[in-house]
């Protein structure tokens, strides 16, 4: 049998610790992207600057709603909370009506969230590619919506 | 080995991306690819973002997407050769060679290739996330990013989730016994593979070209 020859051991202690908000009020997790939050509201569940909103998963705040592509959910009181006189979207109410998981840790302060369904039927009802966005070894930003046109082969493999 | 096949195909119009899972990053997949003088597209994919965007669980796995942004075959153990290592009895060998004509022949011959699969298949062979395992990839991720902080105790505590929400994924048990001194393919996923195939599940699907022109059947694919 072959030897444990994928080991990298010296990958468990790499990295110093230190605090993930250092200067940030939130971290959130998305896609691969690891967005910091300057303000969050208080209470249960993410309460972001609606301004924030865009940069975090794509959807919009429109007159109709808050919306992504076709897809508009009409704004509520669970959606949008007022505090103090400001206006945060919670980032959480939804997830939950779209039915996207997540993870917190709120101790550090961190949400992690998995991919939104909605995103995805195209690829689970109809074998379209999914959204994807991903960064070559030089730097490029790769697209499956750029690859239109092409044949493509996306294959994985690792080190381990 | 997919440099020659890519070199073989020289086709404009094919585009190779070859995504290494690997938390480890530049530093384990890096020397890699250079060894392969790759002129393919090379990505380092430290959250797994690939596997979780097609519901794949293991590595080699792929997905061909054709001109129109459809995918036309998904989720098979994608091997670019039949690799052996170690001699006489210890000798062990996974891989297929079947994979490589049959994506030639769909390179050249687009939709008409034989191995081509209508949409309604492809997505029947779309591999269905429960909630729970689409949450263990949210659990990886932080996981990952507690790593980066150097808080190993949450990041093990995240990874250690994502193998419970998603038992499925090979990649996380394997990229979880990286950190161990036994490694990737030691004692523990030894015994955590028979666990898993003699429950019945699987982390390819099986290779299945009808009329394969080099008519070897079904390909062995598997870990050994």
């Amino acid at each position: 049998m072959a030897e444990a020859f994928m080991a990298y051991p010296e990958l468990r202690n790499p990295f110093k610790a230190s605090a993930v908000n250092a200067e940030s009020s939130a971290t959130v997790l998305y896609q691969g992207r690891t967005i910091k939050l300057d303000s969050t509201g208080e209470g249960e569940g993410l309460l972001i600057d609606p301004g924030d909103l865009q940069s975090i998963n794509g959807f919009e705040i429109k007159p109709e709603g808050v919306c992504y592509g076709d897809l508009c959910i009409p704004l509520d009181a669970a959606l949008m909370v007022e505090q103090a006189g400001r206006k945060w979207f919670s980032l959480t109410a939804l997830a939950a009506l779209l039915e996207q998981p997540f993870v917190a840790d709120l101790e550090a302060g961190v949400w992690s969230f998995a991919e939104i369904p909605a995103k995805r039927e195209n690829m689970m009802v109809s074998a379209m590619a999914p959204e994807l966005e991903l960064t070559d070894r030089e730097g490029q930003v790769v697209r499956m919506a750029d690859l239109k046109g092409k044949k493509a082969l996306i294959v994985t493999w690792s080190s381990w | 080995m997919w440099q020659r096949i890519y070199e073989d195909i020289n086709d404009p119009n094919f585009v190779l991306i070859c995504v290494a899972e690997d938390v480890g990053g530049e530093a384990v997949a890096g020397p890699i690819f250079d060894a392969a003088k790759p002129t393919y597209i090379q990505v380092i994919d430290e959250n797994h973002l690939v596997s979780s965007a097609f519901n794949f669980v293991n590595v080699p796995s792929a997905a061909w997407i054709d001109e129109d942004g459809r995918i036309v075959r998904i989720d098979e153990g994608t091997y670019s050769m039949i690799h052996t290592f170690g001699e006489g009895e210890e000798a062990i060998a996974f891989g297929n060679d079947v994979y490589e004509p049959a994506l030639k022949d769909w390179v050249l011959k687009g939709a008409d290739s034989q191995h081509v699969q209508p949409a309604e298949t492809v997505a029947g062979h779309i591999r269905q996330h429960s909630a729970d395992q689409q949450k263990a990839d949210a659990a990886f991720r932080l996981g990952n990013l507690f790593r980066r902080h150097g808080q190993n105790e949450k990041a093990d505590y995240y990874w250690q989730m994502a193998r419970d929400l998603n038992p499925d994924s090979v990649n996380f048990i394997r990229q979880n016994l990286t950190l161990t001194e036994e490694g990737s393919a030691g004692d523990q996923f030894r015994a955590m593979m028979g666990e898993y195939v003699s429950s019945g599940r699987d982390y390819y699907r099986p290779l299945d070209f009808k009329n394969n022109p080099l008519d070897v059947g079904p390909g062995a694919s598997k870990i050994e």
